[in-house]
């Protein structure tokens, strides 16, 4: 079966300018495992679609790098 | 430094706690928190004294308080007077749920030694306490300067327990700031004193501002005063809805039949809440009088005004004597 | 791929309200034993209760009601169709559960004199305790699960329930990270997985954006169906009134004490109970498709001061994004109503009835099987419920396995999930699995929503059947993708029991939640008892009456009509 990557405006927008490498708080949190590091850069982001827009991953961030939209069909 | 037999995962993050790097510190307190290992408590109380980074100490505020050891509730309220907001808000929140009674000596001293940050703070604390004793403490703070302190502690006398009377906090109903009216007049109704109802009406149908207008209504219904029905009945012509549904509720409790031409004009009130807490008292009244009016309000577009108003009906018709009941 | 072995005493599948509770008491009552939670979120954030709770639905507090009026009201609000020593239960360990819990560092409100702070919801007695710092709830539970000595194993989903001779031997599950195969033997297992949350799909479109936790796909009442378990009350669906698109709560009963209410385009209320019922459901379905919808959470009435209490209150707990929801559409509560809407269908005990039979002990029809939370059927059991079967689950279980051993699992079970799991990662270029999903829930949404149309559900169901092939065209790329392929499973169990179960009660009962087109009323002469369901030997759902047993409080249905729209 043929796969095409479709665009998705996702909610969970990191920025790569505050996220600490070491650090998986927010992945940790997540309770849909949607968040990810990126191997390369070792920043975070999210890898799949699947967002409650609950916070955990924005409250945990102790570098205020991440900011939970809601989903665009919602909002 | 720190005990030996710690888990050198932990270790090595409080090892970090101590990092130059401003990064590798966040990380550290992060990842400490997240592992919850109750060796980490006493570096981490360490951070509130010796870090400098704001953000760093907060998480460690919220660290100890998911730990919840006593052995953190004394450096923690020394953050109440913290120069940054967000770890003097982070450590009330956290001493909102660690303190108790025994922490009321340490909580007075704070009182009377810290700074206003730390006052205001621990105001607030007393409030979970309870505690009679802390009023001599609380007292002084009415005739503070500032009209936030004046305020917290006029709604801290609300929480004491066996505080009835308390004369020195009648004077702030007639602070010149409106807060400080609003929190006094919904603490008077929790005292006991003679000149409490007196001044409740005042407040009730002559204080310019209508929260504390609305408030004033509240405390009366708490009381349920008969000496308050002339101050009531005035009310139900104020011109802000939530003083004459609150007086209407307090009407409720005080049923006396001069109120009756009021309660019956309220039926037609732009405001449901008002219409349904006339209809209410209305019904402990019990004339029947008050029924053609009321079968009016049987047709009103609110569902709740509707059930209150047959539920008048049905409580005047029960106690109307047998013949008259039509 | 790689395979784990792990062996505990009890096993507690999910660790969300119920679920860290029966952990805790497990210990409690049986310090050495082993316990182990295994959780495929982290139990720091997981579960309905992840984000907090802003207040508690069913509190018996001693001087405020008693378990018995307790009982009378969820015997009214559920129709009467209730096993009330069940509920009684709730009504019973209730206070000592928020004792407990608030020995642990939860707050509920109290008045200035240091009491609880009730409020009235429900139809007579007053029952709602808020919690309005109740945000770290989760955090609060964590912290006593690690205090008690419980082994926690996150990021692991379970699959199967394990049965041999008859009785719990494990349960079997996948790393959803590692993508390891975890074999899991114990003595007892209590499926605390919560409720069945993405059946119906949401009005957005979006798979996600559903009421209760997504996490929460219907995996305790699949796997308990193939446990051989019975299940009850599945046709008694859960719909709640939500913000529309949000599909949060509005929290109207945290609201209204301060004055606000649900009101239609109108302005005026059309409902004067805001406890949620199929009934107070059907009302609001009513007036949104009478002339004067749609409804709305009315506010604007309020004065600033208030509506920032309200505000501080819903925008810090339970579903927090509320707040950026609304300012994201410029809306204000100081001037705009909030928009209501009726949500998509679930299954969930905690709000409605529909879940896993559990007796008043929290067993299930299973030997060594337990369950609690939304997924057993105590009938709107909500937190306090779940923290109560929680409870009794973790004791009973303990002394239920005292004098058992370990059983090694059997080898062709295991070869055979092992199959099943892995089958998508084979192909990875299967059609993937938010498709596979979507078109699931769209076809539960053109069916099952009510009101109920025999014709339309024989459709659903006949669909439904031919699903099970579909689901073998799905492609994972990985262990996290498996994962969701897996809860598609779970949901089309679900959907299959929810058509079969709706189709099976000829009769309407629950409001809105069983509204029948063909059988408009209440029958019952015929239909005064459980509809539960189970897979027969042959491997088929087999559907039965199950009597509703003796009432243990006396409740007058007939004079007693729950009614949310007349006096």
């Amino acid at each position: 079966m043929a796969l095409t990557s479709q665009r998705v405006d996702v909610p969970v927008i990191v920025d790569e300018s505050k996220c600490l490498e070491k650090c998986v708080a927010c992945i940790e949190v997540c309770p849909l495992d949607v968040l990810v590091k990126n191997p390369e850069t070792g920043k975070a982001y999210m890898k799949y679609d699947e967002c409650w827009f609950c916070l955990p991953c924005e409250q945990e961030c102790p570098t205020g790098a991440i900011t939970v939209q809601i989903p665009f069909l919602l909002r | 430094m720190h005990n030996t037999d710690m888990d050198p995962e932990v270790a090595q993050w409080v090892e970090m706690l101590r990092s130059p790097q401003l990064d590798d510190r966040l990380v550290a307190v992060k990842t400490l928190q997240h592992l919850g290992d109750e060796d980490a408590i006493e570096p981490l109380i360490g951070v509130l004294y010796n870090e400098e980074n704001p953000t760093v100490q907060e998480i460690a505020v919220t660290t100890l308080w998911e730990f919840a050891n006593p052995v953190a509730i004394p450096p923690l309220i020394e953050c109440l007077s913290s120069p940054h907001a967000n770890v003097r808000d982070e450590a009330l929140s956290a001493l909102k749920e660690l303190v108790s009674t025994n922490d009321l000596m340490k909580l007075l001293d704070v009182l009377q030694v810290g700074n206003t940050y730390a006052q205001l703070n621990v105001l607030v604390l007393l409030r979970k306490i309870h505690d009679a004793q802390a009023l001599p403490f609380v007292l002084p703070f009415f005739e503070s300067e500032n009209p936030t302190l004046r305020e917290a502690a006029v709604i801290t006398l609300r929480y004491l327990n066996q505080v009835v009377r308390c004369e020195p906090a009648l004077a702030l109903a007639q602070d010149a700031n409106a807060s400080v009216r609003r929190a006094t007049a919904l603490t008077l109704g929790h005292l006991s004193d003679a000149e409490v109802v007196p001044l409740l009406c005042e407040l009730l149908t002559s204080d310019a501002d209508w929260q504390v207008r609305r408030n004033a209504a509240q405390s009366l219904d708490l009381l349920a005063n008969p000496a308050a029905i002339a101050a009531l009945i005035a009310a139900m012509g104020d011109p802000e809805w939530q003083v004459r549904k609150f007086t209407a509720r307090a009407l409720q409790k005080t049923a006396d039949e001069r109120a009756l031409p009021v309660l019956i004009k309220a039926l037609a009130d732009e405001y449901s809440d008002v219409r349904r807490d006339a209809a209410t008292a209305l019904g402990k009244l019990a004339q029947a009088e008050a029924l053609p009016a009321l079968q009016q309000t049987l047709n009103d577009p609110d569902m709740d005004v509707r059930i209150f108003s047959q539920r008048a009906i049905d409580a005047i018709q029960k106690s109307l004597p047998e013949t008259s009941n039509v | 791929m790689n395979i784990q072995y792990l062996k505990t005493d009890f096993l507690v599948v999910g660790g969300g309200t119920a679920g860290t509770m029966a952990a805790i008491k497990a210990k409690q009552a049986s310090p050495e034993s082993d316990v182990l939670i295994l959780e495929k979120a982290n139990i720091r954030r997981s579960g309905a209760i992840a984000m907090g709770m802003d207040g508690v639905n069913t509190a018996v507090i001693p001087g405020n009601s008693t378990p018995e009026q307790y009982v009378r009201e969820i015997t009214i609000a559920n129709d009467g169709i209730v096993n009330q020593k069940a509920v009684y239960e709730t009504g019973r360990l209730g206070f000592s559960v928020i004792q407990e819990l608030e020995s642990w560092g939860v707050k509920f409100q109290k008045d200035h004199e240091g009491n609880y702070d009730l409020k009235q919801v429900h139809r007579v007695g007053k029952y709602v305790l808020p919690m309005p710092e109740g945000k770290d709830l989760k955090k609060i539970l964590a912290r006593q699960v690690k205090r008690h000595k419980v082994n926690v194993t996150n990021r692991v989903m379970a699959t199967r329930v394990m049965v041999q001779n008859g009785r719990v031997t494990g349960a079997v599950g996948l790393d959803v990270r590692s993508g390891d195969f975890v074999v899991i033997q114990a003595k007892a297992v209590v499926l605390c997985t919560g409720a069945c949350g993405r059946l119906g799909l949401p009005a957005s479109g979006y798979l996600y954006g559903t009421y209760e936790n997504p996490t929460n796909a219907g995996d305790g009442y699949a796997m308990a169906y193939h446990a051989g378990a019975e299940l009850t009350n599945i046709e008694c669906f859960q719909i709640n009134p939500l913000i529309k698109d949000y599909n949060g709560p509005a929290c109207a009963y945290v609201a209204s004490p301060f004055g606000a209410y649900t009101a239609n385009a109108e302005g005026h209320r059309f409902i004067n109970c805001d406890y949620w019922s199929g009934q107070m459901m059907l009302e609001v379905y009513k007036e949104l498709n009478s002339g004067k919808g749609p409804v709305h959470l009315k506010m604007y009435h309020l004065d600033d001061d208030t509506i920032n209490e309200i505000e501080t209150i819903l925008w810090d707990n339970e579903r927090p994004s509320r707040g950026r929801f609304h300012e994201g559409r410029g809306e204000n509560y100081r001037t705009h109503g909030v928009e209501m809407n009726i949500s998509e269908i679930g299954l969930c005990s905690g709000h409605s009835a529909s879940g896993v039979w559990v007796n008043e002990r929290a067993e299930t029809t299973v030997p060594g099987l337990y369950a609690a939370g939304d997924m057993a059927s105590v009938p709107h059991n909500y937190m306090i419920g779940a923290f109560v079967y929680g409870r009794i689950a973790g004791e009973n279980a303990m002394d239920y396995l005292r004098d058992l051993e370990h059983v090694e699992p059997d080898a062709d079970f295991l070869a055979a999930e092992q199959a099943r799991i892995y089958a998508p990662m084979e192909q990875p270029e299967g059609v993937p699995h938010t498709q596979i999903e979507y078109k699931l829930r769209r076809l539960v949404n053109d069916y099952l929503q009510p009101p109920k149309s025999p014709n339309k559900m024989d459709i659903g169901l006949q669909k439904f059947v031919a699903y099970e092939e579909t689901l073998n065209l799905m492609g994972a790329r990985d262990p996290h993708e498996l994962m969701r392929c897996m809860e598609v499973h779970f949901i089309r169990d679900c959907a299959e029991m929810a058509a079969r179960a709706s189709l099976y009660r000829k009769e309407t009962r629950w409001g809105l939640y069983h509204y029948r087109l063909d059988y408009p009323e209440k029958n019952n002469e015929e239909w005064f008892c459980h509809v539960n369901l189970k897979k027969d030997g042959a491997g088929h759902m087999e559907l039965f009456k199950r009597p509703v047993e003796p009432y243990i409080v006396d409740v007058d249905l007939i004079e007693e009509v729950y009614d949310v729209a007349v006096r």
